[in-house]
């Protein structure tokens, strides 16, 4: 990577040419290079020569050699989420608060989606992007609200892009998103073991960790994973400051992202944000070892399905009616 | 240069050599290869700023282009076993002197799907991960963790049998065959099984059915052995006429069996796979629906895929019937009709109407962009260079030692 | 005899170790159909210690403890009579009587009522009652407070009622763990016309191509 293709327009590295300019001044010490360069090469940015660009530089290239989120130890974790806060401080000039909160004991989250409430509000969505810091450019959505004629259930039949008033007379609506398999095909596949499921039953993906290969998102019978195809966008005044690391941080362009049932809030005993925004209750989530909780009041008494249950994939989303 | 000065240095430095040199038409096929591999780096380069938003693939289509060229690239490197298992396994004096090129192509092919994978990367600096030891490799559960595994252990067996019979060769001595001969075998077992583990990284996904199917294995085997085949006859041909290495009738005659067996045994298997999708379509025939007849006003790939199996169809009649009674003129532009066909159903007819309609039902069209043409391109001339070079530089060592053994049997 | 060590070797015990490893390594060829995460789920009976109900703070909400309990005990509703204007309802109803052309001027002309349709039309007088306004009335005459309304509306909606205590209809407020805190019926649906209104989503999925 040479430095002085900074100006070279064509040069992948011209993305520093859109941060502020008072990071574009030239390096001086041949050690600064060197380790400015390094980072440069990981992360594809030139820092500059002050205090700020050094520190930068070191954490880049610290955050670049990590291992893999789920063999770190907990101090690890901890490490890692302050050099995150750091960096998000240092380039975005953002205040964040990532969080590294393990699982809890005795909590196996599942989830419920009432097909004779919903009403296709969709404010699911707009809870879920706003929450999750979502990419506005693309507008990924994790959730889809399909518009459902009657006599069919597959949400192929249905309308997953409807925009007229709602609910319409004789239809129902159904979602869908990340289902949590607790046998997932996508963890399966991945071939760097950068998805899995926690023992709180949540599939989650260490984005510094997955190399891109879409391999999940084929393995996937739900189309319940996304891709960063560029550089996700949140205006700066939109970011939810408050993340996990398997939640909704930034994500670098490139990598793998999915519902985590809102990790950066379950974990700490809240609802996901669909869940909250739901205007209809037609969503339920708790903890399926908790006899007592609503998820296992709707599965013992309700008539649930799942999708796609002849795959074997065994989902923790259920389906039910009144 | 006398055999005692020729060392593993020189060695590297003659195959330099020889492959600068070359008359006018070699600089100018030399020369045009390098454009396209800059032509490879420019667009690349827009894609490691942008990622990989610049090209045509979205949440849908996740794979597209590069995917579909990697998988029949491992099927075009897979079939270099065609040649080695009559050259080396019976023994057949045509296939031996023929068996170095089938090897340098699979070299070249895999040095190509290699690079498809990674440009396919969206964190290629993150591609380390892989890496035992350093990284974490999902082995043995994951398929793609399995392909890296036989496609790296093939493109060493298929370069280093090869490089220490021609080193052996270049310093004017026999091979031992005693000591390649085990890797020989291993490497035809492993012929076989890159192209079967490539084939279960689709068959082994139950969330699209297209692919879901047992018959994705034997089927990339039997389209390899005719399009493997039908592109080495192709570079013999040009071999012949460009060079003073001449192939016997025999090596070609022998080929279009092989050709027309397979492709006559891919054809069957096309036809049993049509047979289920429309004989009574379930919804998991909806691939195959878009795919034949498109759907929801996306056919993109209608065309595409009717010519594929026409000329495919057309191809293997003129390869079995030969007209032209062993006419290199009817069978090579038959061989090379065959290999387009074959390339057109599965590449982009296989890998993107596995992943159309999506499994929600959302039907979208996969039309690739410059970005990822520009790529391929360069990939493609990444490979012919590399075949051509150790092609040129084979050549040379064996007339080489051709000449050397003739001037020994002479009193 | 070398090669042949080495076609055992690749043929005879190689691959079906490794194939073995293939299939057996995640147990992903035994799970279809057999075991699954319900069988785990069912057989956990003993209580859940929540771990996290000390951590948590009340919710910001008024709340008021239910009259009947869920399936895991007590737990808590949203207030209601704070939401209602001019509550209490003895600030206008004392023992000076309200004329009906002023009270229908006054506070009460906002109200249309939209409740059952037909014959089961529902009027004023089925919930409220002039004599004690500040309550609730349901047909059996039994008085109900307004911060337990749903007592009210299970008199018809036994089933909506049911499927509320135990959790399948409305839902929590803000958390699932900790103390049971629930909407209320009257949080969601407005009593006079608790049909949802139709209207615009609040987004729309982008076609992809």
């Amino acid at each position: 990577m040479r430095l002085h293709k900074k100006d070279d327009p064509k040069h992948l590295i011209q993305e520093v040419l859109e941060k502020p300019s008072n990071r574009r001044s030239f390096l001086k010490g041949v050690s600064i290079a060197a380790a400015a360069g390094s980072a440069a090469l990981t992360a594809g940015c030139i820092p500059d020569a002050e205090g700020t660009g050094l520190e930068e530089a070191r954490l880049r290239w610290q955050e670049f050699f990590k291992k893999n989120y789920r063999l770190m130890s907990q101090e690890e974790k901890e490490q890692t989420v302050r050099r995150l806060e750091r960096l998000a401080s240092i380039q975005d000039q953002a205040q964040l608060q990532i969080g590294s909160e393990p699982p809890l004991e005795k909590v196996l989250f599942g989830y419920a989606f009432n097909i004779s409430r919903c009403e296709g509000f969709m404010e699911c969505v707009t809870a879920c992007v706003k929450e999750n810091n979502l990419d506005r450019k693309s507008n990924t959505q994790y959730i889809r609200i399909f518009e459902m004629e009657p006599g069919q259930l597959d949400p192929g039949t249905g309308d997953g892009q409807f925009y007229h008033k709602v609910p319409v007379d004789h239809k129902f609506y159904t979602g869908t998103q990340c289902f949590h398999c607790e046998n997932a095909p996508c963890t399966k596949a991945c071939p760097t073991r950068a998805t899995w499921k926690e023992p709180d039953g949540i599939v989650v993906v260490d984005y510094d960790w997955c190399i891109g290969c879409r391999y999940c998102q084929a393995a996937c019978p739900y189309y319940g994973r996304r891709f960063n195809w560029g550089q996700s966008e949140v205006p700066k005044e939109e970011v939810t400051p408050k993340q996990h690391y398997l939640g909704n941080r930034k994500r670098p362009k490139g990598k793998m992202e999915k519902c985590t049932f809102c990790i950066q809030r379950t974990r700490k005993g809240r609802l996901p944000a669909c869940v909250e925004a739901c205007p209809t209750g037609s969503r339920v989530f708790g903890n399926l070892l908790d006899p007592d909780s609503e998820i296992r009041y709707v599965l013992k008494h309700k008539k649930v399905f799942r999708m796609r249950e002849e795959l074997g994939t065994d989902p923790k989303f259920w389906y039910f009616i009144d | 240069m006398s055999a005692a000065q020729k060392n593993l240095r020189t060695f590297l430095v003659d195959a330099i050599r020889w492959n600068v040199s070359g008359g006018i038409g070699f600089q100018i096929f030399r020369l045009l290869l390098f454009i396209g591999m800059g032509v490879g780096i420019y667009a690349y380069s827009f894609q490691a700023r942008y990622g990989l938003a610049v090209t045509g693939m979205n949440d849908i289509v996740s794979w597209g282009f590069y995917i579909s060229n990697f998988t029949f690239l491992v099927g075009v490197a897979a079939a270099a076993v065609m040649l080695i298992l009559p050259a080396y396994i019976f023994h057949d004096p045509d296939f031996h002197r023929v068996v170095i090129i089938g090897e340098g192509v699979a070299v070249g092919a895999l040095v190509m799907c290699l690079c498809f994978i990674l440009v396919d990367l969206g964190g290629p600096l993150q591609a380390w991960h892989l890496i035992p030891g350093i990284g974490i490799f999902n082995f043995p559960s994951s398929i793609l963790a399995w392909d890296v595994l036989v496609l790296n252990g093939y493109l060493l067996l298929n370069a280093l049998v090869p490089a220490y019979i021609l080193y052996c060769h270049y310093r004017g001595k026999t091979a031992d065959e005693r000591k390649y001969r085990p890797f020989v075998f291993l490497s035809i077992f492993w012929a076989f099984s890159i192209h079967m583990v490539t084939a279960f990284l689709y068959q082994g996904l139950p969330a699209r059915p297209f692919w879901n199917n047992p018959l994705m294995g034997p089927r990339f085997l039997a389209s390899a052995f005719a399009a493997g085949p039908a592109l080495i006859a192709l570079i013999l041909a040009v071999i012949h006429n460009s060079s003073s290495y001449k192939i016997e009738r025999t090596v070609f005659n022998k080929l279009r069996l092989i050709i027309v067996v397979s492709a006559i045994i891919n054809l069957i298997m096309l036809f049993s796979e049509i047979f289920k999708e429309f004989y009574f379509p379930t919804h998991h025939s909806s691939s195959a629906i878009y795919l034949f007849f498109g759907m929801d006003g996306h056919n993109s790939l209608v065309p595409w895929i009717w010519s594929s199996v026409g000329v495919n169809f057309l191809a293997t009649l003129v390869l079995a019937f030969n007209p032209g009674k062993n006419n290199p003129r009817v069978l090579l532009p038959a061989c090379g009709f065959l290999f387009v066909a074959i390339w057109m159903e599965k590449g982009i007819g296989l890998i993107v109407p596995g992943l159309i309609p999506s499994p929600l039902g959302e039907v979208v069209d996969y039309l690739p962009t410059w970005v990822e043409l520009g790529v391929t391109l360069g990939i493609l001339s990444l490979g012919i260079t590399v075949v051509s070079w150790l092609i040129r530089t084979a050549l040379i060592i064996e007339q080489d030692y051709a000449q050397q053994l003739q001037q020994e049997r002479l009193p | 005899m070398n090669r042949d060590t080495i076609f055992q070797l690749n043929r005879g015990a190689l691959l079906p170790t490794l194939l073995a490893a293939l299939l057996f390594s995640n147990a992903g060829l035994l799970s279809a159909g057999e075991s699954s995460v319900i069988e785990r789920v069912k057989a956990r009976k003993e209580p859940f210690a929540d771990p996290l109900s000390s951590q948590l703070g009340p919710v910001l909400e008024k709340t008021v403890w239910a009259k009947e309990g869920y399936q895991g005990g007590a737990f808590r509703v949203l207030a209601r009579k704070q939401a209602i204007a001019r509550f209490p309802c003895s600030s206008c109803h004392g023992a000076k009587p309200v004329l009906v052309r002023q009270a229908f001027e006054l506070t009460h002309g906002n109200v249309i009522l939209n409740h059952g349709q037909g014959e089961r039309a529902l009027s004023c007088s089925d919930c409220h009652t002039p004599e004690k306004p500040q309550l609730l009335e349901d047909n059996r005459a039994r008085k109900i407070d307004f911060d337990h309304s749903y007592q009210l509306c299970g008199q018809c909606h036994f089933r909506q009622k049911r499927d509320w205590l135990g959790g399948a209809h409305g839902k929590r407020v803000s958390r699932w763990a900790g103390e049971r805190v629930v909407y209320s019926c009257a949080s969601c649906h407005d009593p006079h016309s608790p049909r949802f209104e139709q209207r615009f989503p609040a987004t729309y999925s982008v076609p992809l191509d």
